[in-house]
């Protein structure tokens, strides 16, 4: 049975590309009597900093500023997204959250702003109105707690509302305050897995309508559903596999894939390191903030560009030449870039695509990568190879003990062994440090070719850079030729089908059968990424979770 | 080393700006270019400890302008008087700043000195006393002129560089290649973030070998591009300004990684009106070092209107007289006095003056503005 499964998955998500969604997988609607495969307990995830700004601005535009900090979030087994379910809120926390809402709140009752953004006013604004609170709180709780409020729910808004707006005389400033206690609920800081039992699976669960709508929404867009998506969620559409399908296959081709993709790809390549990077500006004098900010967004265009916009295999992005550059990011990889754009408008976003003997291609090359994958003066094929082998190939690689001797490595001007290979063989002479080192460093060297502030270079003090290395027995003498490698590796791919697993739900999975399952639909439809999500939100995994029952007793 | 063939280079960013189906352009080339952006240009100085003889060089402003009270005939006594007054401060004009910043006369009466220099003494401040400076032969007399100069670097004689001799003992003129002139540092500090940058590119077949060149000075449409330290940015993109008042053509040679200008030319190059309206140079030359890793260091020298100078500085007079130049009525008798080249018809007075700039530029990346802004 078990096989049967695995092979159903594995065709359906073959096919995936070329016919609609709804004829594809289970996802929705797994074969009545077939036991699907549920990803583990139901949990909680705080919205993470992005999330909450999305959610408010789909709601009530861009122009709302939050002004405020959100709690440090964790990253567990390589992702923040599965770190979410760990978290809670400290009481500084709670303050800001709070601090937050209440400005929110603010702005949306500011004057200038109510008319656009209330479905209502009040009859007079300086009584208390219950019609009106009560629809703008109803309507808003929907997309903020991603269901309908209860009547409790909402009656104990309305009547703080009423009671606040009588006792301040301004229905405005009531309903603020009303407003400002649903933003700082739980209910809304944290996506809750909410159960119902599966009437196709007896004695199994399955997420809530509404919980599956969040599900989705948070995976694809990376903000809560849409109109459309509440409604199928309300029908109970979202329930049949073919409405539910047909959610899938709507939300993948909307433009908010792409803020998806991004989000997933900030904290699969660690993008929230960039906060505590720093450069010696004596060392690396072209490196600013906007060079931190510039970077980022290169790689994420990059990507964003090939998986989603061009429908590419996910593994060129370890080969590409075609990205995007600011002038700022141009003169690091010293390439010409003017600013224009459209009718000779300023654009600071170029296309750009490297020569084909440049030393850039793929996003390992990258200022995001090499810079932030080394010290704040100097390169690191140590550091950068622990994050190829921890990060695009989700491989473990151990800390090192606590009494190395880091001397020569950090003597950058020692004159005996000039390039950081020299050093690092000579360090790695101690058999306690050979061993991790063999696993990362070869790759590292291929990366040498860039400096610590992401610049091409040739020699290091004066020596010529040796770039050659292995990679799992492939040869290599260049960062070119180390993306190759990564390109054909089974192992990239792998990775990226579980981190997406993972991402999706909130969850750290092993290569369990159906990941390996899901590896061969990813690889046999070509490796688009769109497509793999589609998979992953198809599958049993993305909306069931095991009932708590079970839960219990495991 | 930032090189790209011109055409290609024009193309391909115009391609990326016409064609979005062809969003990413490639490179690929025909003459080689090789451009810089100046990152700093000033009077190219090379002040000693004895170029202004045994006295050193010019008093500083306060005590100039004691002895401009002199030259107005205050007494000894009163001029010590308004010192003493000046030094305690208080409320009111300050009492020297008061007469000698109105040291003009004018049928008697005290007159803005800055506005007509002619009306002022002449304090006959010294001028330089040396046989090298920077600069080269722009009349082509060579050695045979006794006042000329030897150039430190290329050893060429009957170096025109009167603007050193007329300046090099003001305080604020003196200074060194690496000690750069406070009005020049003042002056470039003013101009450099304020307006656009000027970029250097020399064109040729092969620019690793000797040879045939051209060198182009162009103003861009952005301004200098800096690190977050302030220093020039390297390997930024300029779109060169069509405009052609500060297009500038000369012929030249490579040798031995250096260019070396053959034949003067005018030069032109639209400036912060703060210093002057425009840089002119006529009848200029120039030679330019490249070093490894793409920048370069260079002179430019001319026949320069030397009342461009002298209003550049007469504009922010006082306070600039006061606070950075030092005498500037003294300064016009200078320039007036040293100036070597084109004579007025009617009166016979020189109306420019020799003079070199130095300048340091980093490595950079051109492309016509033209073709860009245009789609």
């Amino acid at each position: 049975m078990k096989q049967m499964h695995l092979i159903a998955v594995a065709v359906c998500a073959a096919l995936a590309s070329c016919a609609p969604a709804e004829d594809k997988v289970s996802g929705a609607g797994t074969t009545a009597g077939v036991a699907p495969v549920v990803a583990g307990e139901a949990t909680m995830r705080r919205l993470t900093a992005e999330q909450y700004q999305n959610v408010i601005a789909d709601l009530f535009g861009d122009t709302i500023e939050l002004g405020g900090r959100f709690e440090p979030e964790l990253r567990v087994n390589g992702l923040m997204a599965v770190g979410a379910s760990s978290v809670s809120v400290t009481a500084a926390g709670m303050e800001q959250y709070d601090m937050m809402a209440r400005r929110i709140a603010a702005q949306i009752m500011d004057e200038k702003r109510r008319a656009l953004m209330m479905p209502c006013q009040p009859a007079d604004a300086k009584l208390a109105d219950d019609a009106c609170a009560r629809q703008f709180l109803a309507e808003s709780g929907l997309w903020l707690y991603r269901r309908p409020l209860t009547d409790a729910e909402l009656g104990s808004y309305v009547t703080t509302a009423n009671k606040a707006a009588a006792r301040l005389g301004n229905f405005h400033d009531g309903l603020a305050m009303s407003f400002s206690a649903m933003l700082a609920s739980p209910r809304f800081l944290f996506r809750q897995e909410t159960l119902e039992p599966d009437p196709a699976h007896k004695g199994q669960v399955r997420l809530t309508a509404y919980a599956k709508a969040a599900q989705l929404s948070f995976f694809l867009w990376n903000s809560g559903p849409d109109r459309a998506l509440f409604e199928a969620a309300r029908t109970g559409e979202i329930h049949t596999p073919k409405g539910y399908a047909k959610q899938v296959d709507r939300m993948i081709a909307s433009p908010r894939l792409e803020r998806g993709v991004r989000a997933f790809f900030v904290d699969n390549f660690h993008f929230d390191e960039f906060s505590l990077l720093t450069k010696d500006a004596e060392i690396f004098p072209k490196f600013s903030a906007q060079v931190l900010a510039d970077a980022q967004e290169q790689t994420l265009r990059t990507v964003v560009d090939l998986l989603v916009k061009r429908r590419g295999d996910y593994r060129d992005i370890f080969t590409t030449k075609k990205t995007f550059l600011t002038q700022e990011l141009a003169a690091i990889y010293k390439v010409p870039v003017a600013e224009h754009g459209p009718n000779g408008s300023p654009d600071i976003w170029q296309a750009f695509e490297f020569s084909k003997d440049s030393a850039y291609g793929g996003v390992q090359s990258q200022i995001a990568f090499t810079a932030l994958h080394s010290h704040p003066g100097r390169s690191s094929p140590t550091i950068r190879g622990k994050a190829i082998r921890e990060i695009l190939m989700c491989q473990k690689v151990p800390a090192p003990p606590g009494n190395v001797d880091f001397k020569l490595v950090q003597d950058t001007n020692n004159p005996v062994y000039r390039t950081v290979r020299q050093r690092m063989d000579a360090h790695a002479t101690n058999p306690v440090c050979t061993g991790c080192h063999k696993i990362t460093d070869p790759m590292g060297y291929a990366l040498e070719t860039f400096d610590g502030g992401g610049a091409f270079r040739t020699k290091e003090n004066g020596a010529d850079i040796d770039a050659s290395g292995t990679l799992d027995g492939k040869q290599f003498k260049s960062a070119m030729e180390l993306g190759k490698v990564l390109h054909d590796s089974p192992a990239t791919a792998n990775c990226l089908v579980n981190r997406m697993a993972s991402y999706a739900t909130g969850r750290t999975f092993k290569r369990e059968p159906w990941i390996q399952a899901m590896e061969q639909g990813f690889a046999a439809q070509g490796y688009v990424v769109p497509e793999l999500m589609r998979a992953v939100a198809l599958h049993d995994v993305f909306t069931r979770v095991a009932p708590p029952a079970q839960q219990a007793a495991n | 080393m930032r090189s790209m063939k011109r055409p290609l280079a024009a193309a391909v960013l115009f391609a990326a700006a016409a064609f979005p189906a062809a969003l990413f352009p490639r490179a690929a080339f025909a003459l080689e270019s090789r451009s810089v952006v100046i990152g700093w240009l000033g009077q190219a100085t090379m002040n000693g400890d004895k170029d202004c003889g045994a006295e050193g060089p010019n008093p500083v402003i306060g005590d100039q302008y004691l002895k401009h009270l002199k030259d107005l005939g205050y007494s000894g006594e009163e001029v010590e008087a308004l010192a003493k007054k000046s030094a305690e401060g208080g409320p009111g004009m300050d009492p020297v700043l008061e007469i000698v910043w109105m040291r003009g006369r004018v049928d008697g009466k005290p007159t803005n000195p800055y506005v007509y220099p002619e009306t002022a003494i002449d304090p006959k401040l010294k001028p330089l006393d040396g046989k090298f400076a920077f600069g080269f032969d722009l009349d082509g007399k060579g050695a045979d002129q006794a006042s000329a100069f030897t150039d430190p670097d290329t050893l060429e004689k009957g170096v025109d560089h009167e603007m050193y001799r007329a300046l090099g003992c003001m305080r604020s003129f003196r200074g060194s290649l690496t000690g750069r002139p406070t009005y020049w540092a003042w002056a470039w500090g003013q101009t450099r973030d304020s307006q656009p940058a000027w970029i250097v590119t020399v064109t040729g077949e092969d620019l690793s070998k000797d040879g045939d060149v051209t060198v182009t000075f162009d103003r861009a449409l952005e301004h200098v591009k800096s690190n977050p330290d302030g220093s020039p940015k390297s390997d930024a993109t300029y779109r060169a300004d069509p405009d052609p008042r500060s297009h500038n053509v000369f012929k030249g040679k490579m040798k031995d990684g250096a260019v070396t200008v053959s034949e003067a030319a005018d030069f032109r190059m639209l400036q912060n009106p703060l210093i002057a309206p425009e840089l002119r140079l006529d009848h200029a030359k120039v030679r330019i070092s490249f070093k490894e890793d793409g920048s370069a260091t260079g002179m430019i020298g001319g026949y320069q209107p030397w009342r461009d100078l002298y209003w550049g500085m007469a504009n922010g007079a006082p306070g600039v007289e006061l606070c950075v130049t030092g005498d500037i009525v003294g300064m016009y008798y200078l320039l007036k006095h040293h100036a070597d080249f084109d004579p007025d018809p009617k009166t016979g007075q020189n109306r420019a003056i020799s003079a070199t700039y130095y300048f340091e530029a980093v490595p950079a990346f051109t492309t016509p503005a033209q073709q860009t802004a245009s789609k």
